[in-house]
């Protein structure tokens, strides 16, 4: 029993953190229509950001993210404005080609600057625990969960409440009618891609207070992302909270029943179930129970 | 209010439209005809900028605006209620209709907009919470009419209102679109259905394969052999 729900607590924490490397991709495909290959990159450069700073100018990681945000919408405006605004039109492996690419060239750079050292950030906040219920619980875990879990409600309010975030969905469902409207487009690419790699970014920096990491950091992520962002159904971000959640449920109680090294295994095998079986993912179910 | 003046529009290597001209006045209702293919909605969206002429000139209220940006065009009073609706279907109706109110010119007047086409539509407000995706396809259809309507626009544009609707929701739809020209909105309507938009428009152009092969008022086409034959059945 006190088994069974410190494994639902362990799991629902891993699940706040989950989404919150998720959201970034969905939201670029949701506009964009691209699948974002590069985000394992920007996860690791977002931790990367978060360990220097502390480490070079003793920055809390805590308040790593008033940088790291603002830092990476810019760069992925940027990124948009000079390279995916080329193949959004085309098919679809020209632009996934052309972030693997990216991706590439951040790993690279990250070797560049920081070698391929694993980097670690440690801070009495991060070493600190406390008991819940004779349960054992980090609080960094926490802190990441709740983070996630705020992330979900600022973005579903700007997406819902605000004129911009209103647009931003609007392109989403139907590019043409957002034209005849007189929604710029092109401008809501460049600010959903940028709002999509700040996401990532924070993201990266979350799990720099809860993993070592190199250059290489991401990829396993990466496969967990993708697992996630089918479940939700790829363009909605509640979708992505249960998708997340559904993931981690898995993979907490598979791991009983299974080696920690097949941990992996369990995001590939869900990814194929639900590409077979729900191709349009949770919010596709919740889609088609609210018509009825 | 509306001039266009040989317009040529194409899609890669094809060609859609080869040389239209016409002419839309302040106040009226003014049907465009044309079977399928014809190449009414390329017109439509030539007009709207969400294509490139290949050659000739769209003017709205004496501004050249054969190169302007969609935007431009919707702050400059030209709305389209797009064939198909395309609403934003994951959205609910009061989210639609707000972002018709999108441009510059109709932001300030959000709120006025909104209770002025809740009382042409009364259907529409009763629905306002719902998600525009499940609504049936008349509702759809003045949605997408009063979304057009919340930029302000003094132009409005219909490509083929009545499609796929029973022929007592084509009447409330017609009767709506009365309604909105007889308080000032001039129409350019684009219509299969050339009994019923006979019916409301004083003018109409004939469009067949790229070309205007006719033009005249409501009784000169009713009477035209081409009308008759082609689009009554007569
Ligand atoms: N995106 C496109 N790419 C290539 N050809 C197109 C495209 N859109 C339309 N066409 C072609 O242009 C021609 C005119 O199409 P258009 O949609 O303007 O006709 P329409 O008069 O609106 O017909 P309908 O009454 O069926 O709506 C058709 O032959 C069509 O196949
Ligand atoms: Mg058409």
């Amino acid at each position: 029993m006190q088994d069974t729900l410190a494994t639902l607590i362990s799991a629902l924490l891993a699940a706040g953190l989950y989404a919150t490397m998720s959201y970034g991709l969905a939201l670029i495909y949701g506009v964009l229509k691209v699948i974002n290959l590069a985000n394992a990159g920007v996860l690791m450069l977002g931790a990367y950001v978060t360990w220097w700073m502390w480490d070079a100018f003793h920055v809390d990681p805590l308040l790593a993210p008033i940088v790291v945000l603002p830092l990476f919408f810019l760069f992925g405006i940027v990124l948009e404005r000079v390279a995916v605004r080329r193949v959004i039109e085309q098919e679809p492996i020209v632009s996934l080609l052309l972030l693997f690419g990216v991706w590439l060239i951040l790993q690279n750079i990250a070797y560049a600057i920081w070698t391929g050292d694993t980097r670690s950030i440690e801070t009495p906040f991060i070493e600190s625990t406390f008991k819940l219920g004779g349960i054992q619980l980090a609080w960094p875990r926490v802190y990441v969960f709740v983070a996630g879990a705020l992330t979900l409600a600022v973005l579903q309010l700007f997406l819902t409440k605000t004129q911009f975030g209103r647009a931003i969905r609007a392109v989403s469902q139907d590019r043409e009618a957002a034209r005849l409207a007189g929604i710029d487009v092109e401008r809501i690419y460049a600010v959903a891609f940028g709002i999509g790699i700040a996401l990532s970014a924070f993201a990266g920096s979350l799990l720099s207070l809860l993993f070592p990491f190199g250059p290489d950091f991401g990829q396993a992520l990466q496969l967990k992302s993708f697992c996630i962002v089918v479940l939700g159904g790829l363009d909605s971000f509640v979708g992505v909270a249960f998708g997340a959640i559904l993931l981690s449920l898995a993979e907490a109680f598979g791991l009983r029943y299974m080696a920690a090294s097949l941990q992996n295994l369990i995001s590939f095998v869900l990814l194929v179930v639900v590409l077979i079986a729900f191709p349009k993912g949770i919010a596709g179910i919740i889609r088609s129970l609210r018509r009825v | 209010m509306l001039e266009i003046e040989r317009l040529q529009v194409g899609y890669g290597e094809i060609r859609v439209l080869e040389g239209c001209s016409l002419h839309v006045d302040r106040g009226e209702i003014v049907a465009l005809l044309g079977a399928n293919g014809a190449g009414k909605t390329t017109l439509m969206r030539a007009i709207s900028r969400l294509i490139d002429p290949i050659a000739g000139s769209i003017s709205l209220e004496g501004e050249d605006i054969t190169r302007a940006s969609a935007a431009h065009v919707v702050d400059a009073g030209l709305a389209q209620v797009p064939e198909g609706r395309k609403l934003w279907p994951e959205m609910t109706v009061e989210d639609n209709l707000l972002l018709g109110a999108f441009a510059r010119r109709a932001r300030p007047q959000t709120a006025a907009s909104l209770a002025e086409v809740y009382a042409i539509f009364p259907r529409v407000k009763e629905r306002r919470r719902q998600i525009a995706g499940t609504l049936s396809g008349g509702e759809q259809q003045m949605v997408a009419i009063a979304r057009g309507l919340m930029s302000q626009p003094s132009l409005l544009m219909l490509d083929e209102p009545s499609l796929g609707l029973a022929p007592i929701i084509v009447a409330e739809v017609f009767a709506s679109i009365r309604k909105i020209n007889a308080s000032g909105t001039t129409v350019f309507l684009v219509e299969q259905n050339v009994a019923g938009a006979l019916e409301l428009a004083s003018r109409g152009y004939v469009l067949e394969t790229g070309r205007i092969v006719m033009e005249g008022s409501r009784e000169q086409l009713l009477g035209s052999e081409i009308v008759r034959k082609a689009y009554l059945g007569l």
